[in-house]
């Protein structure tokens, strides 16, 4: 029954041989996916390839990253935090009492432009500590009730501020829109007054689908406590933008929000007056609230951090390039490309230290009986002398007769 | 160096007895603590084939008993050699390759690969997302995108992995036995590797996390002036998740149909799809998700420069790893795929015929090994004395 004789040559190709011709009616048909013979492409790591791999990242990341920086760099931006100025004196040891109060909350600040600002300009209010992300808050909306005004009663998911006491629905409910910023800012340079453009600064998508063109604020801050702004109950919701944008939830706990747009361009060195109504109650929980006025170029708003990391991935792989051509030119494995006499299965438990090459080419050579013992040891040194050169100098070119020379 | 089959061919018996085969299977199999594998083509055979960890049954003259009891079934027994060294070589690799939980007998060993670095590298994102929420447990992702993760979008290029995956190919593995000892050597499932791919995924995870967040911050993402929500951020993310592990698989292949191919890159671009026909549903359905790659992030280049960026900075130290290992300290089957590659067996005969043969002799082991040898003999010896005091009606193996 057991066979030594079954040799790979003849037993291993099953699909090709022809065995008794009897059994061939029994034999499944042959095809290339059953037999996983399917034409496939076996790409190794060569040092060529390597070498080539770092270098065409390099030469691909190190110019993406100097645009995306020189973009980032033509950005100009100003940021004015205000918060706590916009607070007067007195009032600063209690401010939540102050901002809940119905005195009087204008608050002038004024902006210097470092650079030339093109338009459009445009104009966001940033949030600090504010988490839009928290589980609770971003349920807390019901997107039928935007959408369409016979839904109005679909209320649910927005507990607490989803009833009006005794009066109806809230439309729109939840606590996203009850928490609606609502400080204002109206800006002024040279006693000229700046339009802010207020329209096209939601998505599209979100004027369209998602907020209704018959849906109107009802009930809107009727449940008990107000949250934020109050809306006009005779303007649709497909047309409050302030409400579209503040909707979209951030992801982190500092964010900015499009307020508008400013059409004409600034001048450097020019002071802008902002007069601004500071409504909006951060200071229950130790918010910031900072006034931004920034130009945007191909990649956006100012960020270096794209730019700095396309340029440090980039550098390390050109290091790393050059690091792989100085390692494979000064340390080739000797016993290399085809030196089946390195296996280590081959020469028992032992693994070869391939670094020390002189030791695996003695290995190599003692296989050969042939070889004189006296002579061996000089034998030895004098191969593995020369090879050491030949190698060092052809090994990129993956010279075959320095492994023909290995063979001898 | 004995091959597999001849190691296997010591305990294979002649006897006809149903009872007889059982038991001496059963004695083996306690006796040595090694692996049986039985063979056998007639109705007397079943007990055996089931008995044995693998039972190999022949189709043929005695009918198909043999074969429906049988975990593999071959129709010659001379096949029982390319069935052993080519395709147990090619299991073995590609269950390394995949996840098992394999329980040896001394100790727990669950091997970790590919579907653990994946699974790591996507479930850590969102831990890292919960400190910016105040840990209330919003996700950043998309239920949908969360669902689908496993699912479609990563599972199958695994599967060609495990199915397809060949480091060397059959004609090698039988030319070369010795492959086959990667096998019960253990090389593929030590604590190095597996510490090292559960490294990769943690790394994986960080980069992606750290770029998007840092890349995304609060400033305008557009020309236009829009600033990121989380609908963005999240999809941003997955697409890079979704772009690195795929990328990672591609290295990790050696071997490439038209069905790797298809996988590998059809689960990217099945990803892009879902995206695009998910943003296509009204809002009730995709909610944030609305028209977001057609709107929001299709037209942004940052987009588009982030995912290129998070995919090469994740395979960056794999591809190093990788190049740096087989430059110093290659395994066999590296070298037998060099081999191949520059077609030095074409080139080269008398040196490849040379070792070919010498892979078949018994002797060319170190002294150490020839050691091992017999101290693996005297404690078989040894279990065997043990087991016939526990089992009274037993028949010595004929070894």
């Amino acid at each position: 029954m057991s066979s030594h004789t079954a040799s790979s040559s003849n037993g291993g190709n099953g699909s090709g041989d022809s065995g008794v011709p009897k059994r061939n009616s029994k034999r499944p048909k042959y095809s290339k996916f059953t037999q996983q013979e399917l034409p496939a492409c076996k790409p190794i790591l060569t040092p060529r390839w390597v070498v080539s791999a770092f270098l065409l990242v390099a030469i691909v990341f190190i110019p993406i990253g100097i645009a995306c920086l020189i973009g980032s760099r033509d950005v100009v931006e100003v940021v004015e935090r205000y918060e706590t100025k916009c607070i007067p004196v007195l009032n600063r040891t209690d401010k939540v009492q102050f901002i809940q109060s119905a005195a009087d909350k204008t608050c002038r600040i004024s902006m210097t432009i470092p650079k030339r600002m093109k338009q459009p300009i445009y104009v966001y209010y940033q949030l600090d500590n504010f988490y839009q992300n928290h589980r609770r808050y971003v349920k807390s909306r019901s997107d039928e009730q935007l959408k369409s005004a016979s839904k109005e009663n679909d209320t649910s998911a927005c507990k607490p501020e989803d009833i009006a006491n005794g009066r109806g629905a809230i439309v729109p409910c939840g606590l996203i829109a009850w928490s609606l910023f609502n400080d204002t800012y109206s800006f002024s340079r040279q006693n000229q007054s700046l339009t802010v453009n207020k329209m096209g600064i939601a998505w599209k998508s979100d004027k369209q689908k998602r907020f209704g063109k018959n849906v109107f604020p009802k009930n809107f801050q009727g449940g008990g406590l107000v949250g934020g702004a109050t809306l006009n109950e005779s303007i649709p919701l497909s047309e409050q933008e302030d409400l579209m944008v503040w909707m979209r939830t951030a992801a982190l706990p500092t964010f900015r929000k499009l307020y508008g747009k400013i059409e004409v361009d600034l001048e450097e060195k020019e002071v802008i007056n902002v007069t601004l109504m500071n409504y909006y109650n951060t200071y229950s929980f130790n918010g910031k609230k900072k006034l931004v006025l920034s130009t945007t170029s191909w990649i956006g708003g100012r960020n270096d951090f794209l730019g700095i990391a396309y340029l440090t991935v980039g550098m390390i792989c050109f290091a790393l390039s050059m690091g792989f051509t100085i390692v494979y030119f000064v340390k080739p494995r000797l016993a290399f490309y085809g030196d089946l006499a390195t296996l280590p299965s081959y020469h028992g438990t032992e693994v070869l230290d391939r670094t020390k090459n002189v030791h695996g080419i003695l290995l190599m050579f003692k296989a050969h009986p042939s070889l004189p013992i006296g002579t061996e040891a000089l034998h030895h040194f004098g191969t593995s002398l020369l090879i050491v050169t030949l190698m060092s100098m052809e090994c990129l070119k993956h010279d075959i007769d320095s492994g023909r020379i290995l063979m001898v | 160096m004995t091959t597999p089959l001849q190691r296997y061919t010591h305990y294979f018996v002649g006897f006809t007895l149903f009872n007889v085969l059982i038991q001496v299977t059963r004695l083996v199999k306690e006796g040595t603590g090694k692996t049986t594998l039985a063979i056998g083509d007639g109705a007397n055979d079943v007990g055996m084939i089931q008995e044995a960890d693998i039972g190999v049954g022949i189709s043929g003259v005695e009918g198909m008993q043999a074969v429906m009891a049988s975990d593999f079934s071959i129709s010659q027994f001379r096949f029982l050699e390319r069935l052993l060294v080519v395709h147990g070589h090619w299991c073995y690799k590609r269950i390394a390759q995949m996840v098992i939980i394999k329980r040896l007998s001394r100790f727990s060993l669950s091997s970790i690969c590919y579907f653990f670095y994946k699974n790591i590298a996507f479930g850590l994102t969102l831990f890292y997302f919960e400190a910016f929420t105040a840990f209330s447990g919003q996700s950043v992702y998309n239920d949908w995108y969360m669902l689908l993760f496993n699912v479609i979008l990563t599972s199958l290029p695994v599967i060609s992995l495990g199915v397809f995956e060949q480091d060397v190919s059959a004609e090698v593995c039988l030319q070369f036995p010795a492959l086959y000892q990667q096998g019960p050597k253990n090389l593929f499932f030590d604590w190095y590797r597996i510490l090292g791919w559960m490294g990769n995924g943690l790394y994986t995870s960080l980069v992606i996390f750290i770029l998007n967040i840092m890349i995304f911050y609060n400033q305008a993402f557009r020309a236009e002036g829009q600033t990121a929500d989380m609908a963005a951020m999240g999809a941003t993310m997955f697409s890079c998740i979704i772009s690195a592990v795929n990328c990672q698989i591609a290295l990790t292949m050696s071997h490439f149909t038209w069905i790797q191919h298809l996988f590998v890159w059809g689960s990217v671009t099945t990803w892009y799809l879902f995206l695009l026909l998910y943003g296509m549903l009204p809002p009730y359905y995709s909610e944030d998700a609305h028209k977001i790659l057609v709107e929001a992030l299709g037209p942004a280049p940052i987009y588009w420069c982030t995912i290129l960026l998070v995919t090469v900075a994740c395979n960056l130290p794999y591809l190093a790893h990788i190049s740096f290992q087989r430059c110093f300290n290659p395994m066999d089957h590296h070298i037998i795929q060099e081999i191949k590659y520059y077609k030095k067996d074409v080139e080269d005969q008398h040196m490849w015929r040379r070792e070919r043969s010498k892979a078949r002799q018994e002797t060319k082991i170190g002294f150490t090994a020839r050691v091992d040898a017999k101290i693996r003999q005297l404690k078989g010896k040894l279990q065997r004395k043990s087991s016939t005091l526990v089992l009274p009606n037993c028949m010595p193996s004929p070894c």
